[in-house]
């Protein structure tokens, strides 16, 4: 549903990704994983066109977007049928919980103020936020904060929701509840694609694993195979570092 | 010491005098700042869209209105654009001073809005536009729903600063003739020779005015920072009800506080 062919980005003169090719089918839950610097966000935010791909193409369903000369129109629709999670949350600051899920379907899908109203505090009580509805950004805790990101998303009824490292700013203890809420939203066969360090996330719920590195994709498969026995010297390595074995000796 | 003893019964007759051409100092305040707005609002933009020819232009034009004192403004223009409207053929005689006056203050303020709705949507968190973005609103839409209203909340103290300072500085719209509040005064000086009465109730209107100005503008700050605003319980997490000094900073400031997340 989702195809990425030979895409290339620059950020000046360093190449950050290097002819990736990505197809991600729908209902899939696809999590890539990677050391920082690996380009994993910025393939991300080259789907929903937040980073200009230099070359390659991004395509969504019918819609395919040559990324030498795409129009304005095309960007728009092809953000129009995915939604993103931020690591930072990046809900509007000046507007409550309510307003930011309901934003989304007024301005842009131009539902009815009270359709989306209705729509928004359905999806926001299925994150558990039921009691937060007007609450602003700035009085809730980061766990709450990246739960309406999630909802923001969610009630677009997007083709594909991205996240990305949508658990990394949170407090340790927070961690669960998002990722429980993501869990959740997985089971119900949404598309997914998710960058993260949660390593148990990713064996849990993906059904790809997708392993970058230098801004290639060094190794993809199953999560069970690839956290067992991965193929590449350069993933082995990486599992090896951010999942060392039990060893308390100091 | 120059003109008439000192009598206090003046101070009270002078009053109401110096009242009634309040409105006229309000009007060129008010007009300069709403065509100020729409000048700032223009000029920013090619700025802020970083757009070739027009952002040159655009700062040419604000260091000259920053860099310049307002009165030589206020001659200039009054005294010079009729001479270049004359080769264009457009005879200004007969225009009211107060178009002058409005004009120059509207210029004078436009550049100095121009600076704040500047920075003030550069403060806004880039974060802040990428939602918007991804939740598929288009360029003008982000800008006015998402980015503006947060640009403008952070330049409310900025802009209450402006205002205040524009009121005084209408003070100097008497040396073209205009009866304003100031040129009221140098003309009920010029009558009766009692100085300090008419400059000590100049002082008192425009302090009043001011100062509530900046009442009504500290109300509409934190009913536009709303959203800034912490629930009580948030300050006592460790222990302590003291704000930080970066808070209580940030506050004053009108600014968001930094940092991730906020």
């Amino acid at each position: 549903m989702i195809r990425l062919r030979r895409i290339t980005k620059f950020f000046g003169r360093n190449q950050v990704l290097k002819d990736i090719d990505l197809t991600v089918e729908k209902g899939e839950v696809v999590v890539i994983l990677g050391p920082s610097g690996s380009g994993k966000t910025t393939l991300l935010r080259c789907i929903n066109y937040l980073e200009k791909p230099n070359a390659g193409e991004v395509a969504i369903g019918e819609l395919a977007v040559d990324c030498k000369r795409p129009s304005k129109k095309d960007i728009q629709a092809l953000r129009r049928k995915t939604a993103m999670v931020f690591q930072h949350y990046n809900l509007f600051k000046h507007k409550t919980a309510l307003e930011n899920v309901m934003e989304g379907l007024v301005v842009v899908r131009k539902l009815a103020k009270e359709e989306a109203r209705e729509r928004s505090v359905r999806v926001l009580e299925k994150v558990g936020l039921g009691d937060k509805l007007d609450a602003y950004p700035s009085q809730l805790s980061g766990g709450q904060q990246q739960r309406v990101g999630i909802a923001r998303a969610l009630a677009l009824e997007p083709e594909a929701i991205l996240f990305d490292e949508p658990t990394s700013a949170l407090d340790p203890e927070r961690v669960g509840e998002v990722l429980e809420v993501i869990r959740n939203i997985a089971k119900e066969g949404i598309t997914m694609i998710v960058v993260t360090h949660e390593m148990g996330f990713a064996r849990d719920v993906a059904n790809r694993v997708v392993f970058m590195d230098g801004g290639v994709i060094v190794e993809e498969g199953d999560p069970k195979i690839i956290f067992s026995r991965p193929k590449e010297e350069r993933t082995r390595q990486f599992l090896k570092r951010i999942t060392p074995e039990a060893n308390y000796s100091i | 010491m120059p003109g008439a003893k000192f009598d206090i019964a003046y101070l009270f007759d002078y009053f109401p005098k110096l009242l009634s051409t309040l409105n006229v100092t309000l009007t060129i305040v008010s007009l300069s700042i709403l065509f100020g707005l729409g000048v700032g609002f223009l000029v920013a933009l090619p700025r802020l869209y970083k757009i070739p020819v027009l952002r040159r232009l655009s700062e040419v034009y604000v260091s000259f209105f920053r860099g310049t004192p307002i009165l030589i403004q206020l001659f200039l223009i009054y005294y010079g654009l009729p001479e270049m409207l004359k080769l264009v053929h457009i005879d200004v005689t007969r225009t009211p001073v107060l178009v002058f006056v409005v004009l120059t203050y509207s210029l004078h303020a436009g550049a100095f809005i121009s600076e704040m709705i500047r920075a003030g949507v550069t403060a806004v968190d880039r974060g802040q536009a990428e939602a918007a973005y991804s939740v598929g609103m288009n360029g003008y839409q982000t800008f006015t729903r998402i980015v503006l209203p947060q640009a403008l909340a952070i330049s409310l103290p900025v802009f209450a600063n402006l205002v205040i300072a524009t009121l005084k500085d209408t003070s100097l719209a008497f040396t073209l003739g205009v009866m304003e509040m100031t040129g009221k005064a140098d003309t009920l000086i010029t009558l009766g020779q009692h100085y300090i009465e008419t400059y000590i109730d100049l002082a008192i209107i425009y302090f009043v005015i001011s100062f509530a100005l900046e009442r009504l503008f500290r109300l509409l700050e934190r009913r536009l920072l709303r959203h800034e605003r912490r629930e009580r319980t948030a300050g006592k997490r460790f222990g302590r009800n003291v704000p930080s000094l970066r808070g209580l900073l940030a506050e004053s400031a009108g600014v968001p506080k930094g940092g991730a997340g906020g």
